[in-house]
């Protein structure tokens, strides 16, 4: 076997310049394909962590709510069952949420919006709204103001100190009507969220919806460590009973991650089309080294080789070629692909505004999941391993007496 | 003692538009130790009967002995398995593996065979030295001369430790000294392993060195001297 794998290797230097050019095809074809599959992760990576920091890694409603978010299907905070939610391992914390639909108006306009009631310091410890108030400042503990969106300022026409009517449907067939301060004015990532959040106190929206009996929620967000989410999915629908539904992200969000199988499965017909031109790169080279061998096959076969040992020899070569590809452009891609893991480019202008528009940070960020080198790579010597297949019926049905005759 | 046995041999091409009989009724008896030359002129038949007789093709009609065993009763595996053990092919354009050094090329038919590493190099070595090639061993064919490549082919052809080593025109490609070379050491070679040797050949040379001159032509023998 030895003998085989020196002979390939060096039926590979027999016409240097060639093995050149293929293997650095298959170099650029990974060094792209590497890019642009690191950029898309990158993207995607950007994306799922900033939603899931948004929604948690799963959240508790009452059973039902998911499906038809009403106020009715609001319920009571259990701080049992909270402790025990809490204290289960792999849970890092919790942040309880009351949400509901209300009308506001100020002045002669009106404009309808999502109302969150949220405890302020734990919610910005994990989303950070203080980080995107432009104007104004964020919500105090106990305070009865407001954080608007900047959309929903600029359609008001509404500043700092000015006060808001929030009117809208209150628990059980109660009317939920009150007047506010907008404290902060914020601007978030997301477009839709600039035109329809309004944060307030938990305790104030809670006296709100409900007066008559304290700790109404809408949903609990539970975030959780990496690695540890379906687990504790699980073991969390078992400890919450039927009266209560846990939601995964990915349930959550899934239109966010349907629109990322679509740019994935872009990408991947993309891939495809390159890898295709890659692909008759090297099967052209092997082609040439199978064909000019015509009669050293021949004589190989007449001396004694089994066919099968020439086949080998062949796969090797096929091998040998993407192999050097496959080296040299993880060589090159992971140090750059690296860096740029660490440094994502934090785009401006027209590009940023772009992203924006698609609900995304203005970040192009990079990942380094070894999955994507692995998955390169294994195409790559698949790709090598198919074109091996034309050497394959060639020796097979190789004739030695014509090659002889040659 | 008689090691190829050939009983009326045919062998009919039909893949042209006329059928060629290319070998047509050669029946003939090869004995150990001979040093035989095979002639006729260009069509005659004989790279043919070489073929046929080294397992490369398959007759029409006729039998082939070797060793006693008919290799006509062989598949194509089983056929090459029995030319690595039993027949040594020395070809007119040399034939050596480009990338592998000399006494590579001389051990690499012995890996075939699963001789150990150790015993296949001494193997190699000693042939090297018999064919006159002592100190370039590690020279690739593209750095030795015709001569040199072609010594090297008989190195190689003798490795395997076969019954006959089949030699189609062997001194085709090489100058008067090195054909001169070449033949002294084959018919050397001839003497000292009692190596039988089968040319086909149009050079007087060789014919001169050959102890035997079987003619062909039109497929048959017409002179066995």
């Amino acid at each position: 076997m030895k003998i085989l794998f020196i002979m390939a290797w060096r039926n590979l230097w027999r016409n240097k310049r060639r093995t050149y050019i293929t293997a650095t095809s298959v170099v650029l074809a990974l060094v792209l394909a590497l890019f642009m599959r690191s950029m898309q992760f990158g993207s995607y990576e950007t994306m799922i962590r900033a939603g899931v920091n948004e929604v948690g890694n799963m959240q508790i409603h009452d059973t039902g709510y998911w499906d038809n978010k009403t106020i009715d299907r609001a319920f009571f905070t259990n701080p049992e069952l909270e402790q025990k939610i809490s204290s289960l391992p792999g849970v890092l914390h919790m942040l309880p949420h009351l949400e509901t639909f209300v009308l506001t108006s100020y002045g002669d306009k009106t404009k309808g919006v999502q109302l969150v009631g949220v405890n302020p310091e734990a919610e910005d410890l994990q989303v950070n709204i203080s980080g995107k108030i432009t104007s104004g400042s964020y919500l105090k503990k106990g305070q009865a103001g407001l954080v608007i969106g900047d959309k929903i300022a600029e359609y008001l026409n509404i500043n700092i100190g000015d006060s808001l009517v929030v009117m809208g449907q209150g628990y059980e067939g109660t009317t939920a009507v009150g007047i506010y301060p907008v404290t902060g004015i914020a601007h978030y990532v997301s477009p839709q969220m600039n035109n329809l959040i309004v944060y307030m106190n938990l305790e104030t929206l809670q006296k709100l919806i409900f007066p008559f009996k304290p700790g109404l929620l809408t949903g609990i967000s539970v975030y959780c460590e990496p690695g540890l989410e379906d687990q504790l999915l699980s073991t969390i629908k078992a400890s919450v009973g039927d009266h209560f539904e846990v939601i995964s992200w990915k349930v959550m969000l899934s239109d966010m991650l349907q629109s990322i199988k679509l740019d994935n499965l872009s990408g991947m017909v993309m891939l495809m089309i390159l890898y295709i031109i890659v692909a008759f790169g090297i099967f052209s080279t092997v082609l040439m080294m199978t064909v000019e061998r015509r009669r050293q096959f021949a004589v190989m076969i007449s001396i004694g080789m089994r066919k099968g040992k020439l086949v080998i020899t062949s796969i090797f070569e096929s091998i040998f070629i993407a192999l050097i590809g496959v080296v040299a452009g993880l060589i090159l891609t992971t140090p750059a692909l690296m860096y740029l893991y660490l440094n994502p480019i934090r785009m401006t202008g027209e590009m940023a505004a772009m992203y924006e528009s698609f609900n995304q940070e203005p970040l192009m960020a990079f990942s380094i999941a070894p999955s994507i080198f692995f998955s390169q790579s294994l195409i790559v010597l698949s790709l090598a391993l198919l074109s091996a297949l034309y050497p394959i019926f060639y020796v097979l049905r190789f004739n030695v007496l014509n090659a002889l005759r040659q | 003692m008689s090691i190829i046995q050939i009983n009326n041999l045919h062998k009919t091409y039909t893949d042209t538009k006329v059928p060629v009989k290319a070998v047509n009724g050669i029946s003939l008896s090869i004995e150990e130790g001979e040093f035989t030359a095979i002639v006729g002129p260009s069509g005659s038949g004989k790279t043919t009967f070489l073929n046929l007789m080294g397992g490369l093709d398959t007759p029409t009609e006729g039998d082939i002995l070797i060793g006693g065993k008919n290799i006509k009763d062989l598949n194509s595996r089983q056929l090459i398995d029995f030319r690595l053990h039993h027949i040594g092919f020395v070809f007119q354009s040399y034939n050596l593996i480009p990338v592998l050094t000399a006494i590579e090329n001389v051990a690499f038919i012995m890996e075939l065979q699963g001789i150990p590493k150790k015993e296949r190099h001494q193997i190699a070595m000693e042939l090297l030295k018999k064919t006159g090639l002592e100190g370039k061993e590690n020279y690739r064919p593209g750095e030795l001369s015709g001569g040199q490549q072609q010594r090297v082919s008989v190195a190689r052809a003798l490795a395997s430790k076969p019954k006959f080593i089949l030699a189609d025109e062997p001194t085709a490609n090489l100058d008067s000294a090195s054909t001169e070379d070449l033949l002294n050491m084959m018919a050397e070679l001839n003497k000292s392993e009692n190596m039988t040797f089968i040319f086909s050949t149009h050079d007087k040379r060789v014919m001169d060195k050959a102890r035997r001159i079987v003619t062909i032509d039109d497929g048959k023998v017409v002179s066995d001297v």
